[in-house]
């Protein structure tokens, strides 16, 4: 069991260091180097920097310099706003993106979990019909316009009500949560349903829970005895690229609603060509979520013995 | 007939427009064990769930008579079967490797049925699990109950099965295809234990399987079962060396037999009916080589000798002697 | 028993001479078996009035998706209109008048004159909609003439004038209001670059003609651009990412997880274990990072790199499917029996693999456009995908969202183009899976 968590921490380490030199190479696509874009600088002044950013070395030099500069958690320091290190934006900025994406991946969780073994006990009847419905639609609409949308709904129930019921955009208060965490986990509270769903429909199906009905079990002992965990499985895997989904689409409702997260942070960075902070924001980003499959994988191996005993071989 | 411990007169299910059971008639005695042998799709499967009232929720079933241990089975409600299920009914399965729960270790899933309908801690429970184990002959029965199932090979899960069927001590098994699914020197050990426990225990077993071998071994009565309804029964040795009905002959020469190796096997021709359409005609006509022109009423169950039915005209009073002279002679 | 007649016992006549085994059910092939199906016949109708819309739009709805109608801004649906033609910085002498007058009212320009005010130092002059009840706020100016051209966003609507003497003090002499309704008009200049009229006429000469502005069935944007035309030149982008980069990306994940599953052993591990890496790359942060860091050169649509970043980015999808099929059928007993036979890699190719997993593509084919389409709308929206003026579906709500409070419909037609556009090919993925049969848990973003 260790030394299977160490595997996979280790694979994890490795993966990381895939992304951050794909990172690092991908940046160094951009023809020129990153100071040509700033204003005209004074020779002597543009010389200090380049030597600052080690932009006067060899490649090879500059991407060793680079990975040591991330394995010590030092992103380096932003072009466009002097003085400011990465480590300082990410310390300011992550931990409300965090918030709001855990409030997120909360609601759609155990929404989509509870709502795919209900439809699927129900399955035929007009409720699952309904609800399956609205999951497509759920699943269709891009995240923006929810966001927009449930945007101009606050509006109007604000000024139909002649009062301030919810803000409408901003951060500070755990009102300015709701609604935003809400539109962010909307789509993958639709998509963990409908999996849910499905993934219920197959253990309900499985041989196994005729033996447990066989017991003399009833239908709530089969269910949270036998079929629930069992269900659960192909939902945790996806709990990874689900972390992935919510953490990027933080990017959108952060912007629409005007949240001070990472994601509005990185959108900005990326139209000043801010080129250390997309590059220690991916990374970043990058380590983060391989550490949340790692975590997952961990997780799996806990519920499903088959992982835990033998190892999961993708 | 004597009142068995569990009768079961003329059932029916549907399963939408699919008539699934047209009429089974089973009696079943403590201490004896009946097989009911069939094709698959002939229903004895889900005769057997239905015996359980486990049937699809989608089917409807009705009964002339059913009736378990004089509790009149076909009225009582979900909670009452609860408590006959696994307790006094107990039912195995074919695939052991899919019966059994793959995340739950499989101490825990034969102590849930003691703790259900016995009441028992978690530590009186696991003792009694444990002697089950050692009763079935699982080696290192401690170490097993720790163990998932994906661990053990298919030959100790149906044991476990077994273990975890008869841990209630039940009136009635139900072993559905119990060794269909393992390696054919396994087999053998897990029918042996099957009779042994039968023998001890002196509860009824049911015995559904397609395995003809298997019913000459343990059963001793026999129940022959195509497109939904019985077509012969009768003593194992009366319906094997003297079958009644075209079918179970025909079953008997499309089998390798252990009673007559000599004997060049037949497949059956044809395709059993659609049980979508309702029968009017006997349901083995149309692949029957000794159909007659009577054949397109249905036959009902006729007695063809003492303690032997057969749904065939053939068994009829007023057949012509020289007729069932000749199907005796083969 | 009642007794039966003895000539019951006698054999049946067939009519048949044997007894027939079964049939082989007859298995309908793919598209017979999608066209049995309500919701693939529903969503495939819906795909290809998309498609007929991109494809078909420019020609049915022949206007410029970038020309700007000034005098129309941001209005919602509507219809055909006459317009007079004016110059509005051509000198015209005003008369004097009795009472407060509207000389010359159109959209380009109002022209008030009013008596003078005895003490009157200077006039206040305000603005507001006929229909609105608010109550004037800053004035449009304060002049000391006795008249006053207006040239501050007409529109087709009617409006109050109210004209407020002041002395030198500033305080109120007397009040005059005038209800003006403004009729259609457009300068002679912007009538000469839309080319209704002839250029190199003199304005004076067109001056009071009478031209006909389109009508704008969806209305126009922030720039007095035609939303109709933008909507079908954004689907011509967002349908033709959509499809060229799953399809770009599907062949080439094809070929190499052919190319891993055939040659097998260690070539097949290496090839597979890059595969695993370019998939743990969070796939819109380095979509992000391949659009800033291929760029956009000047006059570049940015469609080509969103292409090929995607490529880039997606191919390890499709391999792992293609590679694991191979190796499934490589197991089975009539490759292997085909291969003792003697049949070449090409023949196996061709005739036992490559129907094999063509369904599977196609289903994943089918997931995978809706999430291209997700994909290039996502990084429009934040400002990283197609450079403007080219249109997409993401950039119209990027654009439509900024003005989401005052004019709606600039983000809810582009936004339901999305919508229905990836629920179409969600629909269809799903019964394309349920009809092949094929089991995939496809992710939709």
């Amino acid at each position: 069991m260790i030394s299977w968590i160490i595997r996979r921490l280790f694979a994890g380490l490795v993966t990381v260091w895939f992304i951050a030199t794909a990172t690092f190479f991908a940046m160094h696509l951009v023809p020129g180097n990153p100071l040509d874009n700033e204003k005209a600088v004074a020779p002597e002044i543009r010389a200090n920097l380049e030597k600052r950013y080690g932009l006067d070395k060899p490649l090879l030099a500059q991407y060793g310099i680079f990975l040591g500069n991330m394995a010590r958690g030092d992103f380096g320091i932003s072009f466009a706003q002097e003085n400011r290190e990465v480590n300082d934006i990410l310390r300011e900025h992550f931990p409300v993106s965090a918030v709001l994406g855990i409030t997120a991946l909360l609601f759609a969780s155990i929404g989509g979990i509870l709502g795919g073994a209900l439809t699927a006990h129900f399955r035929g009847r007009v409720a699952d019909r309904l609800v399956m419905v609205a999951v497509i639609a759920a699943i269709s609409v891009p995240g923006f316009v929810v966001a927009a949308l449930a945007q101009l709904a606050i509006v109007n129930m604000n000024s139909w009500h002649g009062s301030q019921l919810l803000p409408v955009a901003g951060w500070g208060s755990p009102s300015h949560i709701w609604v935003p965490a809400l539109v962010l986990g909307l789509g993958t509270l639709a998509y963990l349903t409908r999996l849910m769903r499905s993934s219920m429909l197959e253990v309900m199906s499985a041989d196994h829970i005729v033996t447990a009905r066989a017991k003399g079990l009833s239908a709530m002992q089969v269910f949270r005895r036998h079929e629930l965990r069992n269900a659960l499985l192909p939902v945790v895997t996806e709990l990874g690229p689900t972390v992935a989904a919510i953490t990027t689409g933080g990017f959108v409702v952060e912007l629409v609603f005007a949240i001070p997260g990472m994601g509005r942070y990185f959108v900005q960075a990326v139209q000043q060509l801010d080129y250390t902070v997309i590059m220690g924001t991916t990374v970043f980003y990058g380590a983060f979520l391989v550490l949340v499959v790692v975590v997952v994988d961990i997780i799996y191996g806990f519920i499903d013995p088959r992982i835990r005993l033998y190892g999961a071989d993708q | 007939m004597s009142s068995g411990l569990y009768e079961i007169e003329n059932l029916q299910l549907s399963i939408g427009d699919l008539h699934a059971i047209r009429g089974v008639d089973l009696s079943l005695q403590r201490g004896r064990c009946s097989a009911l042998v069939g094709e698959s799709g002939s229903g004895k499967s889900l005769t057997g769930l239905s015996l359980l009232g486990l049937q699809p929720a989608a089917a409807t079933m009705s009964a002339g008579r059913m009736c378990f241990d004089g509790i009149d089975v076909a009225g009582i409600d979900e909670q009452r079967w609860r408590g006959l299920r696994g307790n006094r009914l107990a039912m195995i399965f074919q695939n052991p490797m899919t019966a059994l729960n793959p995340t739950m270790r499989i101490g825990a899933q034969i102590a849930e049925t003691l703790r259900l309908h016995r009441g028992m801690t978690a530590t009186a429970a696991r003792a009694k699990a444990l002697a089950l184990l050692e009763r079935m002959s699982v080696p290192r029965p401690d170490a097993a109950l720790k163990r998932y199932p994906f661990e053990m090979s298919g030959g100790m899960l149906q044991r476990i099965m077994i273990a975890q069927a008869v841990a209630c001590e039940p009136d009635l098994m139900i072993a559905d295809e119990p060794t269909t699914a393992l390696d054919v020197t396994v087999q053998a050990e897990v029918l042996a234990l099957l009779a042994e426990l039968q023998r001890e225990s002196g509860m009824a077993l049911l015995l559904i399987t397609h395995d003809l071998g298997v019913v000459a071994r343990l059963a001793d009565d026999v129940s022959v079962m195509y497109a939904g309804e019985i077509v012969e029964s009768g003593g194992v040795n009366d319906v094997f060396y003297r079958a009644a009905h075209p079918y179970t002959r025909a079953l008997q020469r499309s089998m390798p037999s252990l009673l007559a190796s000599d004997v060049q096997l037949q497949s059956i021709a044809g395709v059993p009916p659609d049980l979508r359409r309702k029968l009017s005609h006997c349901s083995f006509m149309e692949r029957c080589g000794q159909a007659m022109t009577v054949c397109n009423q249905s036959p009902p169950l006729l007695d063809a000798a003492d303690h032997q039915r057969s749904r065939c005209w053939l068994s009829h009073t007023d057949c012509p002697q020289p007729l069932r002279e000749a199907w005796h002679r083969g | 028993m009642s007794s039966i007649d003895a000539g019951l016992f006698t054999p049946l006549q067939r009519d048949g001479k044997a007894i027939k085994d079964a049939e082989p059910l007859a298995v309908p092939g793919l598209l017979n078996r999608l066209a049995a199906n309500a919701q693939a016949r529903l969503s495939f109708a819906v795909l290809v009035a998309l498609f007929a819309f991109a494809v078909l739009g420019p020609v049915l709805w022949p206007q410029s998706a970038a020309e700007q109608w000034l005098s129309d801004v941001s209005v919602g649906p509507s219809r055909s209109y006459q317009a007079l033609l004016v110059d509005p910085y051509a000198e015209v002498d005003l008369p004097a008048a009795q009472q407060l007058t509207a000389v010359n009212a159109n959209t380009e320009f109002v022209d008030l004159v009013w008596p003078p005010v005895d003490g009157a130092a200077r006039y206040a002059i305000y603005r507001k909609l006929a229909n609105s009840d608010t109550v004037a706020g800053l004035p449009l100016a304060t002049v000391t003439e006795l008249s006053y051209r207006d040239r501050l966003q007409l529109r087709r609507k009617a409006y109050v004038y109210r004209l407020v003497a002041l002395d030198a003090g500033g305080s109120a002499l007397q009040e005059l209001s005038l209800r003006v309704s403004p009729v259609a008009a457009l300068s002679v200049f912007e009538a000469q670059m839309h080319g209704l009229v002839k250029t190199g006429v003199s304005a004076a000469s067109l001056q009071g003609q009478q031209v006909t502005i389109p009508a704008h069935p969806l209305g126009t944007d922030a720039f007095g651009r035609d939303m109709l035309a933008r909507l079908i030149h954004g689907a011509r982008t967002s349908l033709f990412v959509g499809l060229v980069a799953p399809l770009l990306f599907t062949a080439f994940g094809t070929l190499y997880g052919a190319l891993a599953g055939i040659s097998g052993g260690r070539v097949d591990q290496y090839m597979m274990r890059f595969a695993d890496f370019v998939v743990a790359l969070p796939f819109l942060l380095f979509m992000i990072l391949l659009r800033v860091s291929l760029g956009i050169g000047p006059g570049d649509s940015g469609i080509n790199t969103i292409i090929l970043a995607m490529l880039l980015l997606s191919w390890p999808g499709p391999a792992r499917l293609v590679r694991g099929q191979v190796l499934q059928l490589r197991g089975h007993a009539y490759v292997q029996a085909a291969t003792i036979a003697g049949a070449g890699r090409g023949y196996l190719i061709i005739r036992h693999l490559f129907p094999n997993i063509l369904p599977l593509l196609l289903v994943s084919l089918s997931f995978a456009i809706p999430s291209a389409i997700f994909t290039e709308a996502f990084l429009s929206f934040i400002g990283m995908g197609v450079a403007p003026p080219t249109p997409s579906w993401g950039s119209l709500c990027n654009e439509g969202i900024r003005h989401m409070m005052s004019h709606p419909h600039e983000l809810i037609f582009p936004a339901l183009l999305i919508s229905i556009a990836v629920l179409a090919f969600n629909l269809f993925g799903d019964a394309l899976r349920d009809v092949t049969d094929v089991r995939t848990r496809q992710r939709l973003i």
